[in-house]
């Protein structure tokens, strides 16, 4: 268990000590706030180092083979209609976990003065990368090109972001950016890669690519959409 | 403070809980793992539930009020000249650090064969979310809506698809969420409401959100403009 964290800490402290950096010059430079609320920072960050890091190495230990079990075995005995549900499913479980896709569904309640609820969001915005990542096993029977499909959904992104109201255009473009990361993405395509092994004539570099940013697209036409009728 | 905590237990419970009876009704109906492996993903599942417990936390306690404090300070009148500067700061370095983007430049370095070599990619990357925050955060300052940005930034990766190299823009389009993980992500949310309100903004969800949005958009176009600048390159270097 050591290991596995001692594995992860360098990564995640690269990554932090940047901003940490950045945040330190400009609080001695222009923002000058108060020591005790510069310490909070350095507490908070400590703190989301340390996070970030059990996080991963939780994800390494437990998620990860979980997606794989699931993604191995299921293709192999299951009907298309169980895969495509537990498709969604996974998208939908691993997308909600997402660390920056429950901190942006908290600030949008904030912003929205508590008109838009952060575990509504959350679920919309899951339930957009589920459907999606059923859409992307769909083009992997189907065998359609995933680059007329992205292009198709980008299109209607755009359209919907003239037609929906413009309060959850910021919100929805948001959503898509934060929906695939360390806990999605991998698990996601460990289902694909499976799925696509138990097919013929297959080739899993060709067929596994775009899932991610499916997925993402997904988010934000879901969002957009509830925008509009919601 | 304990209301706080509480609110991040139940917010952990209710990311990780789908999870969990997933899986729970998958042992139980088709995968029948041996105890071991369900204690390995029992553990794994524990640790990676109090990481996203402590990440929360400190996202609450420590980001979110800090990054609003640093977005009031450079969205004040007699700073206003930081917020490109500033912006563009804070996105190249959080790029810069982040892991996933170099794995990213890994794989770019081995699907051009070594032509794009992985400094260039990580640069071009890095200065790509650069350009991008810092316009985000201009368009907050001048309350533009954000279509502006996201329509023809959304156009020209369609566009850049029918002229770019397959497997190039196979690792551009998912490269999308890779730019900045979620420690960066949540402090320039953090920053951008900071300058929303400083600019006497009133309605939040239009003019604080959107700057995430952008960052998506950045690591694919600078891929597809990368691919496109080598695949000239490679025309020329053939032509002479």
């Amino acid at each position: 268990m050591l290991a596995l964290l001692r594995a992860q800490l360098p990564d995640v402290v690269r990554a932090a000590a940047p901003l940490g950096l950045v945040v330190a010059a400009l609080q001695v430079t222009i923002v000058g706030a108060p020591a005790a609320e510069f310490l909070q920072f350095l507490a908070g960050l400590a703190l989301a180092i340390l996070g970030m890091t059990l996080l991963f190495a939780g994800i390494d230990l437990g998620i990860l083979p979980m997606g794989r079990y699931i993604g191995a075995e299921l293709p192999r005995r299951g009907s298309l209609p169980l895969i495509l549900l537990t498709a969604f499913a996974l998208g939908f479980a691993t997308t909600i976990a997402e660390p920056d896709v429950i901190v942006l569904a908290q600030q949008v309640e904030t912003a929205s003065g508590g008109d838009l609820s952060a575990t509504t969001l959350a679920v919309v915005i899951s339930a957009g990368v589920g459907a999606f990542v059923v859409i992307a096993m769909l083009r992997i029977v189907s065998g359609v090109p995933m680059v007329y499909l992205l292009a198709a959904f980008y299109l209607v992104g755009v359209v919907l972001t003239f037609v929906a109201p413009p309060r959850i255009v910021p919100t929805a473009w948001d959503a898509g950016s934060v929906t695939t990361g360390a806990l999605s993405s991998p698990v996601i395509l460990a289902l694909a890669l499976g799925f696509i092994s138990v097919l013929p004539k297959r080739n899993a570099v060709e067929d596994g690519f775009g899932l991610l940013g499916l997925g993402s697209i997904g988010a934000v036409l879901l969002v957009l959409l509830f925008g509009m009728w919601g | 403070m304990l209301d706080e905590v509480v609110t991040v237990a139940r917010s952990v419970g209710l990311a990780v809980g789908p999870l969990v009876v997933l899986f729970a009704l998958f042992q139980g109906l088709v995968l029948r793992l041996p105890p071991r492996e369900i204690g390995r993903i029992a553990r794994g599942t524990a640790l990676a539930s109090i990481g996203l417990f402590l990440f929360l936390l400190g996202v609450n306690f420590g980001f979110l009020p800090f990054g609003r404090a640093i977005g009031a300070a450079i969205g004040d009148e007699a700073n206003r000249w930081l917020l490109v500067p500033a912006g563009a700061l804070l996105g190249f370095v959080t790029t810069w650090g982040e892991p996933s983007v170099r794995i990213l430049a890994d794989q770019v370095d081995q699907a051009s064969a070594g032509s794009i070599r992985k400094g260039l990619v990580l640069v071009a990357v890095s200065i790509g979310v650069a350009v991008a925050v810092a316009a985000g955060v201009i368009r907050i300052a001048y309350g533009l809506p954000l279509l502006y940005l996201i329509v023809p930034g959304y156009l020209l990766v369609v566009f850049a698809m029918w002229w770019s190299d397959r497997g190039f823009l196979a690792i551009a389009i998912d490269a999308g969420g890779v730019a900045t993980g979620p420690l960066a992500n949540t402090f320039l949310l953090a920053v951008a409401f900071g300058v929303a309100i400083a600019m006497g903004h009133e309605d939040l969800m239009v003019h604080a959100l959107g700057l995430v949005a952008l960052i998506a958009l950045a690591p694919v176009l600078s891929l597809v403009f990368l691919g496109l600048v080598v695949r000239r390159g490679r025309q020329e270097v053939r032509e002479s």
